[in-house]
């Protein structure tokens, strides 16, 4: 849910967010205190909380406007610092670094008909979130396959030249920060859940990094690829486990290995593979028709 | 979104009172100490190509980044069809009917040859918001519609079976025509064209030359700022001189070859 959403931004609008950690932790501990101390029920704080983390990235990329490339990265890294500072000096409202324990999982859902569906039940928790993230990979998909794909790609090879198609750049960048950093609240109201404790250093800006290399490693602007970057940056750690501390090594050396030689990420070296294939059977078939 | 424009009531009467689609007055624009623009007043009657020549350094693409608001000017006034333009930026414009490429190509250059036009349709577009994500009849509609006109204006300018090519793949020449069907994909009543000849071989040219000529009939008013003067010669109805960014001329372009000011700007003194 991360990854894609990040991808959103950077993949499709262009826009290099390196603050992704700050939205996803926003959502996480606007819900989650929304309801510990408000007592405000689950999925309405969960609403607000991506509505907030949403209007956070709208508010970032609103400042950050003129900034592209290197200068909205320093810029959005800046906000995730900003906001991981909060988290931690904040105490009265977020008990900083001794975190925030005991928080339930999502209340039971009532369907007529049907059992009561208890997300206190991590298997069943477990399959909300993958609903979620799956509906969310959806939406993204067919906001992409729609004319505003083709807007924030316009934007992301050249603003100059969107403009002069009647394209409102700073508006578009806003919507795509917008969508993007709502998807990672969403993703953060549900870990807070899942995990049920909350520490500011889970929203640290290495997260960021860690998405970013998700997005990179997956494919960037295609949306299925950072969900296979996901996967494996999340597999392979426990894979070279067995490696003991030199498996940090190893992730950091296959992490080189795949911006060296595989710029577009799983997804390209998935589509040379398929083309390689296919001469390959047009040869043996012309060998055959011979 | 046809490639004729639309001509509304609105402004067949706006036509009567005012025969200029676009004027302007006493624009200026610096960049650090040096002037680029000094002082430019000019008015553009409908339907006509429009011309803009000069050395090099002598303003005119600076003129027309003004025109099209890419730049605001320091000093001065511009008005399209009664709108005042000041202050209004680039992309507002287009709505107005503005259409321009760029003297140093500005394709989306990862993008299909396709994907370039119907990036173009962005303003014409006509779906209901909910189907941006349901994608329905509507959505479907608009998208078949685009991708047929899209396809249309490649063929026009001499790129058809070229669609599914990246842009950078494309060669220099078919590179400018491509970026002239994408600005005709925002159906501009005024297109703004800069250097379009700049690189291209002689026969291209000629079907530049014929494009011109064909776009000028369906009643577009076109400026072109260009430095073939054969093809500035056979094309345009006026034409303005500019040398360091000040007026010095304008005419027909009989007057403008037989002017003894412009024959010293452009052979040296």
């Amino acid at each position: 849910m991360l990854a894609v959403s990040l991808d959103f931004i950077l993949g499709y609008a262009g826009q290099l967010n390196l603050g992704h950690s700050a939205f996803y932790g926003i959502g996480a501990y606007v819900s989650t205190l929304l309801v510990m101390q408000l007592g405000v029920p689950f999925w309405f704080a969960f609403i607000l909380g991506i509505v907030l983390s949403g209007m956070s990235g709208m508010a970032l990329s609103l400042f950050a406007v003129r900034l592209r490339g290197h200068y909205l990265a320093i810029a959005s890294l800046g906000f995730a610092v900003i906001v991981h500072q909060v988290l931690l000096n904040w105490i009265s409202l977020t008990q900083g670094p001794l975190g925030i324990y005991a928080i339930k999982p999502p209340p039971s859902i009532f369907v007529p008909g049907l059992p009561i569906i208890e997300f206190t039940n991590s298997i069943n928790l477990y399959y909300l979130i993958s609903g979620f993230a799956f509906f969310s990979y959806l939406l993204l998909d067919k906001l992409v396959r729609s004319p505003i794909g083709e807007t924030l790609t316009a934007i992301r090879e050249d603003e100059v030249s969107a403009s002069s198609l009647g394209i409102n750049c700073t508006l578009w960048k806003v919507f795509a920060f917008g969508i993007g950093s709502a998807i990672a609240g969403a993703a953060g109201a549900f870990y807070a859940g899942f995990v049920g404790t909350l520490v500011p250093d889970a929203f640290i800006i290495t997260e960021s990094f860690t998405i970013l290399a998700m997005v990179i490693v997956g494919g960037i602007g295609t949306l299925i690829g950072p969900v296979l970057g996901a996967i494996l940056l999340t597999i392979l750690p426990e894979l070279l486990r067995g490696f003991g501390d030199f498996r940090l090594v190893l992730y950091g050396l296959a992490l080189t290995l795949v911006v060296l030689f595989m710029p577009g990420g799983i997804v390209q070296a998935a589509r040379l593979l398929c083309v390689k294939f296919r001469q390959l059977l047009n040869v043996s078939e012309a060998a055959r028709g011979l | 979104m046809s490639v004729s424009p639309v001509s509304t009531g609105k402004t067949k009467a706006a036509q009567s009172l005012n025969p200029a689609l676009f004027c302007c007055d006493n624009l200026h624009k610096s960049f650090g100490g040096v002037q680029a623009v000094r002082d430019i007043s000019l008015s553009i009657p409908r339907g006509v190509v429009f011309a803009i020549i000069g050395p090099n350094g002598a303003g005119k693409s600076t003129l027309l980044n003004l025109m099209s608001g890419i730049y605001q000017p320091d000093a001065g006034r511009m008005n399209f069809d009664g709108v005042d333009l000041v202050g209004l930026p680039a992309h507002q414009r287009v709505r107005l009917g503005f259409g321009r490429t760029f003297q140093k190509i500005r394709l989306f250059k990862q993008l299909s040859v396709l994907d370039n036009v119907i990036a173009g349709f962005h303003i014409h577009h006509d779906i209901p918001a909910w189907q941006y994500i349901t994608h329905g009849a509507g959505f479907q509609r608009d998208r078949a519609h685009c991708h047929e006109e899209a396809l249309k204006l490649l063929s026009f300018v001499g790129l058809d079976g070229r669609e599914s090519v990246p842009a950078a793949s494309l060669a220099y020449g078919e590179q400018r025509m491509l970026e002239l069907a994408r600005a005709l994909a925002v159906s501009p009543r005024l297109l703004m064209i800069d250097e379009p000849a700049a690189g291209l071989n002689a026969a291209e040219v000629e079907r530049l030359f014929e494009r011109i000529q064909l776009l000028r009939g369906r009643g577009l008013t076109i400026i072109v700022v260009e430095h073939n003067m054969d093809l500035v010669m056979k094309v345009a109805d006026r034409v303005l001189v500019m040398n360091y960014g000040q007026y010095l001329f304008e005419g027909s372009p009989a007057e403008v070859q037989a002017n003894p000011a412009v024959i010293t700007a452009y052979l040296g003194a």
